[in-house]
């Protein structure tokens, strides 16, 4: 059996492409998005990637934002839920997309209060853009009720709130290249990593609740504010340690070596 | 940023409106409560064949963003 991708490449499912994968470029295909055959590759290979580390069933939505148009990066690389709307003003690009800064975020339709567990929860976000901006991802109806990242505000810091920003976790930041990930595991542990590092660390209990409504990427529903960084993925989904934050981390800039966008 | 000023009748005709597959209009209102709303140049090709080709013809204007809500505080 052979699935007919978009620019003409048929892709087999067997031993050598995962099913899960094969899914996802016929979501892709049906939206009106094509692929490369490098972006076919990459993707195939983070799927398996990620399933051999065990990270896959931690997901709920990651968006690979690969195929250069709304309607591919619109797609959710783990199942058909959770398909995205890009509102406003966004470049869609080989390397990823791009908010504008002012008018710009994709609804990820993952409402928080269905979806997410307050004691085992995480967001992340790969940049390729260094820049200061206000929230580039989450939801929030004030300090008690937020899930976000902030990757470099104006005053040089950057930040994770889940789901209390009595309980945030932040440090400096002077570049908001990379990939960034926020992740609490329990009530009272959360933590930021970028890349391999581990930024900062909360260990004050949470009070905070959760949103009824949905995340956004490249802004913060709510009181809305808007993020400028080009993503080149995005992922929503349960807590993970330290173990499973490295393996994240790894399979994810393999995935971007392999498209050449690597920071 | 110069983006196109809109009227509240045309805000309310395209706001949250599909005007492609997964892409769909959000407007903002200026430090004076104005709406705007920004085009790319590939968004102005496909709304040039489009209902709303109206809106590339509305006056453009530099956007002053109002001051943000005081969340997150500053710390």
């Amino acid at each position: 059996m052979s699935i007919r991708i978009g620019i003409g490449l048929d892709v087999f499912s067997g031993p050598g492409i995962d099913a899960d994968a094969v899914a996802f470029f016929a979501r892709v295909t049906a939206a009106g998005g094509t692929l490369s055959a490098t972006e076919i590759t990459a993707i195939n290979k983070l799927v398996k990637d990620m399933k051999a580390a065990g990270i896959w069933t931690s997901m709920k939505a990651v968006y690979p934002m690969v195929g250069a148009s709304a309607a591919a990066c619109a797609q959710n690389l783990i199942s058909s839920s959770f398909t995205g709307t890009f509102f406003g003003g966004w470049t869609f690009a080989s390397s990823g997309v791009t908010p504008n800064g002012t008018n710009a975020y994709m609804d990820t339709n993952l409402n928080v209060l269905l979806n997410i567990s307050i004691t085992s929860a995480h967001l992340s976000y790969y940049s390729r853009t260094n820049s200061a901006s206000n929230w580039d991802m989450g939801v929030t109806q004030g300090t008690s009720t937020v899930m976000g990242l902030i990757l470099k505000r104006s005053t040089g810091l950057s930040e994770v709130d889940m789901f209390s920003d009595i309980s945030e976790a932040f440090s400096t930041e002077t570049d908001s290249r990379g990939f960034y990930l926020g992740t609490r595991t329990s009530n009272i542990n959360l933590k930021f990593f970028k890349n391999l590092t581990l930024k900062a660390t909360s260990v004050v209990p949470d009070t905070g609740n959760l949103y009824n409504g949905n995340l956004y990427v490249g802004a913060v529903n709510g009181n809305i504010q808007y993020g400028n960084k080009e993503c080149a993925l995005a992922s929503i989904g349960n807590g993970l340690t330290n173990t499973n934050a490295t393996d994240l981390y790894t399979t994810v800039q393999a995935f971007q070596t392999t498209l050449s966008r690597q920071i | 940023m110069i983006g196109y000023k809109l009227t509240t009748t045309q805000k309310e005709d395209i706001q949250g409106k599909e005007y492609a597959p997964y892409q769909a209009f959000n407007c903002v209102q200026d430090i004076n409560n104005i709406w705007f709303t920004f085009l790319t140049d590939e968004d102005k090709l496909i709304l040039v064949n489009s209902n709303y080709k109206w809106l590339l013809d509305c006056p453009q204007a530099e956007y002053v963003p109002p001051i943000p809500p005081p969340f997150p505080p500053t710390i």
